[in-house]
């Protein structure tokens, strides 16, 4: 039998490891771990916009190609306020192919045409989203747009390539991704186009206060132009 | 208790924090990362296969967090300092056969995959910290919690609960 002064030792010791893994999964709840960023490729905008958008996503996925129009959009009307980093999440258990399209993404990617070939693939979801063999829709989009199909081929075979998905999968999980698209908005999680949407209605507020935050505090700076002469 | 006890005393503590703190540091880094991470680097060894790789990954980080809070908290101190250095060595014996093998690995694991030290940096690196660990094992029990507990004078001694 364990004495008095033992087990108040093996206490102490239950509450340490109780308070320590409580800890972790909360900062993991709350995505407090180092960051991976996504390949060049897949990153558009500043380092330092003051709207940080990373978004999860399948090329399979109809709410994810409406979410890419919704994005675009918000890129061409923010242009350098936001920082997007685009990341793969392929729902494998529903969409067979999405593993391989975002493969080849990241391939047409390096190569270049990240961009356009994603744009082909959410355009053409139901023709390869669910196909029973292997759909040609690979390799057509990839000579349409003059990629190297043998390069990429070679490439969305590598295990580096399926590596750097699975991790990005596997972060997402951690993060608690369950559905696809999901974002998280200077780390604020909206899932699906409408949450985007009403996250999005609170850009221009983000930016004005960075704008204000870079330039000193505007209330000041306001009233300071609005009475020259020292009177409102 | 003479000068000489107390200097070893002193550094008994500051090997239990330094050893504890970087097993600390070194399984927080891999919780707060997917285990997949730290499993592709487990593979590189190729001493295990994917799967029991990925069993690794989701085990070893939470005993390095335990053990090394636990060894600088000075909570079962000798058993901790133990504990820590048997997962040095084995950590030892990892990292020379991926050397004696000329083994590509790229990232060591150790502290998560951002760590990119050579493999001989980090068996270095280790030999100090085992260095430290059987300081922390040797003398690392006073200004712990075992010490405080166990010296704890019983509150009522006499007095029976029914």
């Amino acid at each position: 039998m364990l004495n008095r002064k033992t087990a108040r030792l093996a206490a102490l010791a239950a509450g340490v490891i109780f308070v320590s893994t409580i800890a972790v999964l909360l900062a993991r709840q709350f995505s407090l771990g180092p960051a991976r960023p996504a390949p060049a490729f897949r990153t558009f905008g500043p380092t330092g916009a003051p709207v940080r958008i990373e978004e999860y996503s399948d090329f399979a996925c109809g709410a994810c190609r409406a979410a890419a129009g919704k994005l675009d959009g918000l890129l061409k009307v923010y242009g350098g306020g936001i920082r997007l980093q685009l990341k793969h999440y392929p729902l494998v258990n529903i969409h067979p192919w999405s593993l391989d399209a975002a493969a080849y993404a990241d391939c047409a990617g390096e190569q270049g045409k990240y961009s356009d070939y994603t744009a082909l693939l959410f355009e053409s979801q139901e023709k390869w989203g669910e196909a029973k063999e292997k759909p040609g829709e690979f390799e057509a989009f990839a000579r349409g747009l003059s990629l190297d199909w043998p390069k990429m081929q070679a490439c969305a075979a590598a295990p580096q390539t399926r590596q750097r998905i699975k991790l990005e999968m596997a972060e997402a999980e951690m993060k608690g991704v369950s559905a696809t698209p999901t974002f998280f908005i200077n780390g604020k999680r909206a899932v699906g186009p409408a949450q985007f949407i009403e996250q999005a209605r609170k850009f221009d507020n983000i930016l004005k206060a960075a704008h204000c935050g870079s330039l000193g505090n505007c209330t000041e700076l306001q009233g300071s132009q609005a009475a020259p002469g020292g009177k409102p | 208790m003479n000068s000489g006890n107390r200097v070893l005393d002193i550094l008994g503590l500051l090997a239990r924090l330094a050893v504890g703190g970087m097993f600390v540091y070194a399984g927080t880094v891999k919780l707060l990362a997917p285990a997949e991470e730290f499993a592709y680097a487990i593979e590189t060894y190729k001493v295990t296969g994917a799967q029991l790789s990925l069993w690794a990954a989701y085990i070893m980080p939470w005993l390095e967090l335990y053990a090394g809070l636990l060894l600088a908290a000075g909570i079962f101190t000798r058993f901790n300092a133990a504990l820590c250095g048997a997962l040095l060595l084995f950590f030892e014996a990892l990292l020379a056969q991926a050397r004696l093998r000329g083994l590509p690995v790229t990232s060591c694991g150790c502290f998560g995959s951002g760590s990119s030290n050579s493999l001989e940096y980090e068996f270095f690196q280790n030999l100090v910290f085992l260095a430290l660990t059987f300081a922390a094992y040797r003398y690392g029990r006073n200004f712990s919690a075992d010490v405080v507990i166990r010296t704890t004078k019983e509150s009522n001694p006499g007095k029976k609960t029914i």
